[in-house]
């Protein structure tokens, strides 16, 4: 495990952790059984103990309570499952809290939409669904012994099969609210579907509203900014609060807003990566300036860049007004959507991590909780960032974008971000796919529920957790 | 894919022209074909172990892998649409395969190497470039053992869209979708049949 950097002067005054020096990365005993298999991609659930991992043509949920098989999801794809994605609680009912959604999407082009019918809540808020479904997973557990598999197939039901894409689906995000489910695929495009099942106990019933086809080249994955923060919504005018960032092997990501008529439409181009991007996280931590959240982006090019959102102090004041009367403010009037200025959002790259990969850099996490940010790639090396949080975040690196630095492969010395540790081989030869930040619910953790520790999925078929203690 | 040879007349070297450990006189210690036996049947390796352990590293410092090696494993690729090797056209060559750092030189089991194989298509526009690269890929990630990172390029200058077909090549995602595309897989299975 490699030191940190020199401390920094000032302790950030936000916790957890207080202004962290080094962490202590240790490997616990993987999720069994072993998947001899890729593992893609390894989701948590937003509040039960679940991971969803993608791997060959399925997906296998594990109990993080255990580190065991839960439930698996087989015989849906005809191609491998690249993707997961929990399905928010619907909100318009507050009897919906039993059924268990998740979504995957494939290389066969479809997302696969799925439900869970074990009987997997009682109360509907987390902790009781913690309980019951600890229980639940032991039971499982002992089901399997007699008939492993058959048990399993009667637990997960395939809904619904979302067609449309012409090629490989990479990603897919659930909007906050659930409603909205963006898919993005090899055919340069994303989709966005609109929940409009009649109710929570209905069939699943999705519509197309949108299809975004600005990128050049693969969407390797989506993301929407997270809404539960004040300062994510309103802000934007005639937009909605519902923002959608997309990251392409043309080298760019875009970020995508619904306009007062229900269009959607792409109102930034980040450019500064020189390869394919990988992957985008937004900021899920508020902020203590009550800035719009920042969104972070990695690359093959093994950078990882931070951008931040050009926010006038006014808006009224800025560039809009000076034309027209000011179209972000007036209403649109009577102009058809066609002849309308399209509005755009400055974003510039205000960091750019310490480097640490060789390779691509496949994955990033960056905590809500904690602000501390995971990445992991190629190389098979985890490393682990945090950020000081007493220098100025959000002035644009020097030069336009962050292209200068990053040629040079020099970080500005203003770059806020330090290693507080790394792993080397940490799937062993393996590159590693994935890399998530995650609750521990586990016997070992000392605050349960609340502690996360990192779980990574790799070539090997290996999903491993690693404790995280901050010091 | 197309039925027109791209290129009707390609320069043909017989076998014994190609390169080889035998001839250099370097490697009578095993002979290149129990060696490659190692290689080309690592069942230790794959498929994917429980992590390492440490008799594998010990086969590399014994007998740690060299460009000649790499060399023998993708020159007997047929080519998609001659009856010819890799080797043989001259699309492999052993000049334009690299290997850092040295097997010799590493750390432990895990540690990586990457391999760089620069391939030149028989003419700068071949439009098999792409399932030639990915028949390399493919055959070099069946073997190898799992610490090996393959990149494969086109020779700079030697095709019309190096980078567009650099990018592709190099993209994991689209390699593994790639191969669950029955015609290429299809494709790619029948190149390799020719290897040992």
């Amino acid at each position: 495990m490699d030191t940190a950097p020199p401390p920094a002067a000032i302790v950030p005054a936000n916790s957890p952790p207080p202004n962290p020096q080094t962490v202590t990365i240790t490997r616990l005993p993987p999720f069994q059984p072993d998947l001899y298999t890729r593992a893609w991609s390894s989701v948590p659930h937003p509040t039960l103990p679940l991971l969803a991992t993608a791997h060959a043509k399925s997906v296998t949920v594990f109990s993080l309570a255990t580190f065991t098989k839960h439930s698996a999801l087989t015989g849906g794809h005809a191609r491998s499952v690249r993707t997961a994605a929990w399905q928010p609680p619907r909100s318009n009912n507050s009897n919906n809290s039993k059924r268990l959604g998740l979504v995957t999407g494939s290389f066969d082009a479809t997302a696969g939409m799925w439900s869970y019918d074990g009987d997997s809540s009682g109360s509907g808020d987390g902790d009781g669904n913690e309980v019951v479904l600890e229980r639940e997973v032991k039971m499982d557990r002992d089901d399997e012994q007699d008939s492993d598999g058959e048990e399993e197939e009667k637990d997960w039901e395939f809904n619904l099969v979302l067609e449309g894409h012409e090629n490989e689906v990479k990603s897919l995000a659930f909007s906050p609210g659930g409603a909205y489910l963006a898919t993005s695929s090899r055919d340069k495009t994303v989709w966005i579907w609109e929940d409009v099942s009649a109710g929570p106990e209905d069939e699943d019933e999705w519509e197309t509203v949108a299809v975004l086809s600005e990128h050049d080249g693969d969407v390797k994955a989506v993301a929407w900014c997270p809404s539960h923060l004040p300062n994510a919504a309103g802000k934007r005018g005639n937009y909605s609060s519902d923002v959608l960032a997309s990251a392409s092997y043309d080298n760019t990501v875009r970020i995508w807003r619904e306009d007062a008529d229900g269009e959607w439409v792409c109102v930034a181009v980040l450019e500064g990566h020189e390869g394919t991007v990988w992957g985008v996280q937004w900021e899920g931590r508020e902020r203590k300036n009550g800035k719009f959240p920042r969104l972070m982006t990695f690359s093959a090019d093994g950078t990882i860049k931070v951008w931040s959102l050009r926010e006038e102090e006014e808006e009224q004041d800025g560039d809009g007004a000076q034309q027209e009367g000011n179209p972000f403010r007036s209403g649109f009037g009577g102009i058809p959507s066609t002849m309308r200025r399209s509005i755009r959002e400055d974003w510039d790259c205000t960091a750019v991590l310490p480097k640490v990969h060789s390779r691509d850099v496949y994955s990033v996490s960056w905590s809500a909780d904690t602000g501390l940010v995971a990445s992991t790639g190629s190389d098979g090396v985890v490393a682990v960032y945090a950020e000081d949080e007493s220098a100025p975040a959000d002035a644009p690196m020097p030069s336009p974008g962050a292209e200068g630095a990053a040629k040079d492969g020099i970080v500005a010395p203003k770059s806020n971000w330090r290693v507080l540790g790394t792993v080397s081989n940490a799937h062993g030869p393996y590159e590693i796919n994935h890399i998530t930040w995650c609750k521990r619910f586990d016997p070992g953790a000392e605050l349960k529920g609340k502690e996360e520790m990192l779980v990574t999925t790799g070539d090997d078929g290996v999903v491993r957790p690693w404790q995280v203690r901050i010091s | 894919m197309e039925r027109d040879l791209d290129n009707a007349n390609p320069t043909i070297l017989s076998v014994s022209q190609l390169p080889s450990r035998t001839r250099k006189g370097a490697a009578t210690r095993n002979g290149p074909d129990s060696k490659c036996h190692d290689i080309v049947y690592p069942q230790h390796h794959w498929p994917y172990g429980c992590s390492s352990s440490s008799d594998e590293g010990e086969d590399y410092r014994e007998e740690p892998m060299d460009e000649q090696d790499i060399y023998d494993l993708i020159s007997t690729i047929s080519d998609p649409e001659h009856p010819h090797t890799l080797g043989q056209l001259s699309v492999v060559r052993l000049p334009d395969i690299h290997l850092s750092p040295s097997p010799t030189e590493l750390s432990g089991p895990d540690s990586l190497v990457t391999v760089l194989v620069e391939l030149t298509p028989t003419i700068n526009h071949c439009s098999l470039a792409t399932v030639i690269g990915l028949a390399v890929r493919c055959r070099l990630e069946q073997t190898l053992p799992p610490n090996y990172r393959v990149d494969v390029r086109m020779k700079v200058g030697s095709h019309a869209q190096d980078d567009q077909v650099n990018k592709q090549l190099g993209d994991k995602e689209r390699v593994a979708a790639a191969l669950e595309n029955d015609t290429l897989q299809r494709m790619v299975d029948k190149m390799l049949e020719t290897c040992a």
